[in-house]
């Protein structure tokens, strides 16, 4: 029986950014759409997402007047990303078996 | 969560091995991403340095009685390193562990420093001053190098490690010619390169 892959990450932008959170302890906005190289739209819509999903943390605030969005994965974040590369990784091995 | 018999595929938009090359090329880019830490080592390289030499050239060339006097630069560092410090984080856009890493490791060693100058008034032990300084330089420069994956700041750091064992055999007035020596070598040669390397891969 294979696990299904957790909806809230398989789809390409969201996976992306949590992929790069994973990485760091977190990243502004700017930075996470110039990396996916996402629409400031669309990127807003699918960080909403994983934020809803309590998989990210989201923080506004103002610098030198300018409003700055800041991303944090979170404890559930981690854990939901690391059942996803376990399901992916059985998908994988059941592929090549 | 639910579970079937069949992998999904295009019905998820992209394969789970599609999946696995984002992760990792994104992975990748996070791991790249390291702020630019050259500037405090070629500020505090070149201004110790330079009050090292200019403490010799004071005491020992010219007999100058208040030849520490030269040491005074070290609060107005201090408070320039603050300044410049703050106005990064305003401008950081992502904070990477090593950054994180680098900031504790640095706050450790700048309070051991603080502690050490303490000590050595206290109990006026100013004949050793320098082979413990130069042994905090080491476990800074080593431990950054390693942390960043830059060998030049490695090299300078483990060579440290060497010349504060060798600095505790001399007196004070060479311990600073010593101290000059490590510093070159393990912040601001590193440091131009520490440098160079950033302004490549930016």
């Amino acid at each position: 029986m294979f696990k299904e892959l957790d909806p809230i990450l398989h789809s390409q932008l969201r996976l992306a950014v949590m992929s790069l959170l994973i990485g760091v302890k977190e990243a502004d906005f700017t930075f996470i759409r110039e990396k996916t190289n996402a629409t400031a739209g669309n990127l807003s819509v699918q960080v909403q997402k994983l934020k809803d999903a309590g998989y990210i943390e989201v923080t506004k605030q103002f610098k030198d007047n300018y409003p700055q969005t800041t991303c944090k994965i979170t404890a559930t974040g981690i854990e939901a990303f690391d059942a996803y590369v376990k399901a992916l990784q059985q998908y994988l091995q059941a592929g090549s078996s | 969560m639910s579970a079937s018999n069949q992998p999904p595929k295009a019905d998820m938009g992209f394969s789970p091995e599609e999946s696995i090359s984002l992760i990792q090329s994104m992975i990748t880019q996070a791991r790249g991403t390291v702020a630019d830490n050259s500037f405090y080592l070629l500020f505090w390289g070149w201004l110790v340095f330079l009050c090292c030499l200019a403490e010799f050239a004071l005491k020992v060339l010219l007999q100058y009685p208040n030849h520490s006097v030269v040491w005074w630069s070290m609060p107005v560092g201090g408070v320039v390193t603050a300044i410049y410090s703050f106005r990064q984080s305003r401008k950081l856009r992502v904070l990477s562990f090593v950054d994180q890493a680098l900031d504790f490791l640095w706050a450790g060693i700048g309070i051991a420093f603080g502690l050490l100058v303490y000590i050595n008034i206290a109990s006026n032990a100013w004949t050793n001053a320098f082979t413990y300084y130069i042994l905090l330089y080491a476990i800074g420069t080593f431990v950054t190098g390693r942390l960043l994956r830059f060998k030049p700041l490695m090299i300078g750091g483990l060579l440290n490690f060497i010349l504060a064992g060798v600095c505790v055999h001399f007196s004070y007035d060479y311990q600073l010619l010593i101290a000059s020596l490590a510093l070159l070598i393990s912040y601001i040669i590193p440091g131009h390169l520490l440098r160079n390397r950033y302004r490549q891969n930016r």
